[in-house]
């Protein structure tokens, strides 16, 4: 794998019960990039990034993970444990030690910093998912993988969300992961969209993966536009060399 | 040197106090991955692994470690893990294991096998092999839960994110699967097969109700455990209670007496 990737996933392909879920799916994670994978309810999203972290196995194909790949993920439905009793500042050192300093800065940044002493089961789930996102740039990670991160939070949290991934971005000088099923919100900052419904439709820039005949054959025309307005949000230059849009298939 | 062993009182009290100090942490962990019903099966199984054992005339405890370790083997072949572990299953593989058991121990000759020990246990006839073999297996279990305490944390609070954060989940569980089955192995002499979940999720749930850490919760439950082994042996001893019904009826009256204060107090600051 070259050393300019952090992971690569080829030809994926993922059968449960019979029922297809993935099928050849191959992609690219590059340092500090930020990559949506959107589709329709039960295009395989959640198994993609499932995949990804390592907790599906089983899968046909190969992933490549960068040797000591370190992965921050926020999944996507969070069962509380409401046995267990927990702080949410010990909630952010469950796989690893943290300084205190380390825990008041990650807080302070998804502006939750009020919490680090609740018991986890008391929290509500916007403001869990604020702690989860707060836990993933915790150790140094080189990618930071979150499902549906907005899912149970309400319009201004969902604009502060991304907002805040972009800057974890340029801060942590990390990759993300990202799945949304929002159209509406696959952001500006994204460098990589990944059109899934089971295999991968189209991949490339917003803008680029928009006007694909496929994407548009799932999500209509209202969708495109809709995306179309975000891309206008944005005030880089693309270069020549990454606008466009791959066909997976034929 | 271990002329103290010939008291029976003082042997069973040792052996209670072991069963306390690993039913916490082991508790605990199967409590907050609402495991229990594994427990109650494997040790409704063990039934069929002492009749087992008593046939093939080696030590009942083997023949319900093998069992248990089968069961526990054969749920981590099937490729999920955690369907496996569903209440038709789990009830399945329990009622029969305990029917099989029971006919194979009513077979035997019918002095060579206390039905109702098997059962509800027996503590205050723990022999010196028994205390040994409790002592061994608990050290060797306390040394596995302290090496790998954050991992059975990270797994409990979400395997999702443990493994993710590069915990192998899958290993993790299988080991603490094949903990449990140690356990209950070890825990039968002491509780009986119907009464091992009891002690192990009773105690667990009168300290969950003070508890703000994991740890917390553990120390608070060895102490409910203490608690209740204490009014166990006391009843035991003084009324001729059985012993394991009666730790399970003190463990469950403090459970009570908790709420009960809890409740007040609650009461008094509103």
């Amino acid at each position: 794998m070259p050393d300019d990737l952090l992971l690569r996933a080829r030809d994926v392909s993922y059968v449960l019960a019979g029922r297809q879920i993935l099928d050849r799916v191959s992609f690219e994670l590059k340092p500090a990039q930020i990559t949506t994978i959107i589709g329709p309810n039960g295009a395989g999203k959640s198994t993609l990034t499932n995949i990804v972290t390592g907790l599906i196995t089983g899968f046909e194909g190969e992933i490549e993970r960068r040797p000591g790949l370190r992965i921050g993920y926020l999944p996507q439905k969070v069962y509380v444990n409401t046995l267990m009793p927990l702080t949410v500042e010990r909630l952010l050192q469950l796989t690893q030690s943290a300084s205190e300093r380390e825990i008041d800065h990650a807080l302070a940044q998804t502006d939750v910093g009020y919490l680090k002493q609740r018991q986890v089961r008391a929290l509500s789930e916007g403001e869990l998912k604020r702690v989860l996102l707060a836990r993933t740039t915790l150790g140094e990670p080189d990618l930071i993988v979150l499902d549906e991160p907005t899912s149970g939070v309400d319009v201004t949290g969902e604009v502060r969300m991304y907002q805040l991934i972009g800057e974890f971005r340029s801060q942590l000088q990390c990759a993300v992961l990202l799945v949304s099923h929002d159209l509406h919100l696959v952001m500006s900052q994204t460098d990589q969209v990944l059109c899934l419904n089971q295999h991968l439709c189209c991949s490339g820039l917003p803008e680029s993966v928009s006007q694909h005949p496929e994407y548009l054959a799932l999500f209509g025309q209202q969708a495109a536009d809709s995306i179309a307005i975000y891309t206008h949000h944005h005030d880089h230059v693309h270069d020549v060399s990454g606008d466009h849009a791959e066909h997976q298939h034929d | 040197m271990t002329e103290w062993l010939d008291d029976y009182l003082l042997r069973s009290v040792v052996a209670g106090l072991i069963m306390v100090i690993i039913a916490a942490p082991m508790g605990c962990l199967m409590v907050w991955q609402r495991l229990a019903f594994l427990s109650d099966t494997l040790g409704h199984a063990a039934v069929l692994g002492v009749g087992l054992g008593l046939m093939l005339s080696v030590m009942p405890i083997f023949g319900v470690l093998a069992v248990a370790l089968l069961i526990v083997y054969s749920l981590s072949r099937v490729s999920s893990f955690n369907s496996a572990l569903s209440e038709t299953t789990l009830a399945i593989i329990s009622h029969t294991g305990l029917a099989g058991g029971i006919i194979l121990v009513g077979l035997l000759p019918a002095q060579s096998v206390n039905l109702e020990a098997i059962l509800f246990g027996d503590l205050l006839a723990t022999t010196g092999t028994d205390l040994l073999s409790l002592l061994v297996t608990t050290l060797v279990l306390l040394i596995l839960l302290a090496h790998h305490w954050r991992s059975f944390v990270a797994v409990s609070v979400s395997r999702e994110i443990a493994q993710a954060e590069g915990i192998e989940v899958r290993k993790v569980q299988f080991l603490m699967y094949t903990m449990i089955a140690l356990l209950v192995a070890v825990m039968m002499k002491v509780m009986g097969v119907l009464l091992i979940a009891a002690m192990l999720v009773i105690p667990t749930t009168s300290a969950r109700l003070f508890s703000r850490s994991p740890e917390q919760m553990v120390a608070l439950s060895a102490l409910y455990g203490l608690g209740a082994l204490a009014g166990g042996i006391t009843g035991s001893y003084h009324f001729d209670w059985q012993t394991g019904p009666a730790i399970v009826v003190s463990a469950t009256a403090l459970l009570l007496l908790t709420l009960a204060i809890t409740r007040f107090a609650r009461f008094n600051i509103d």
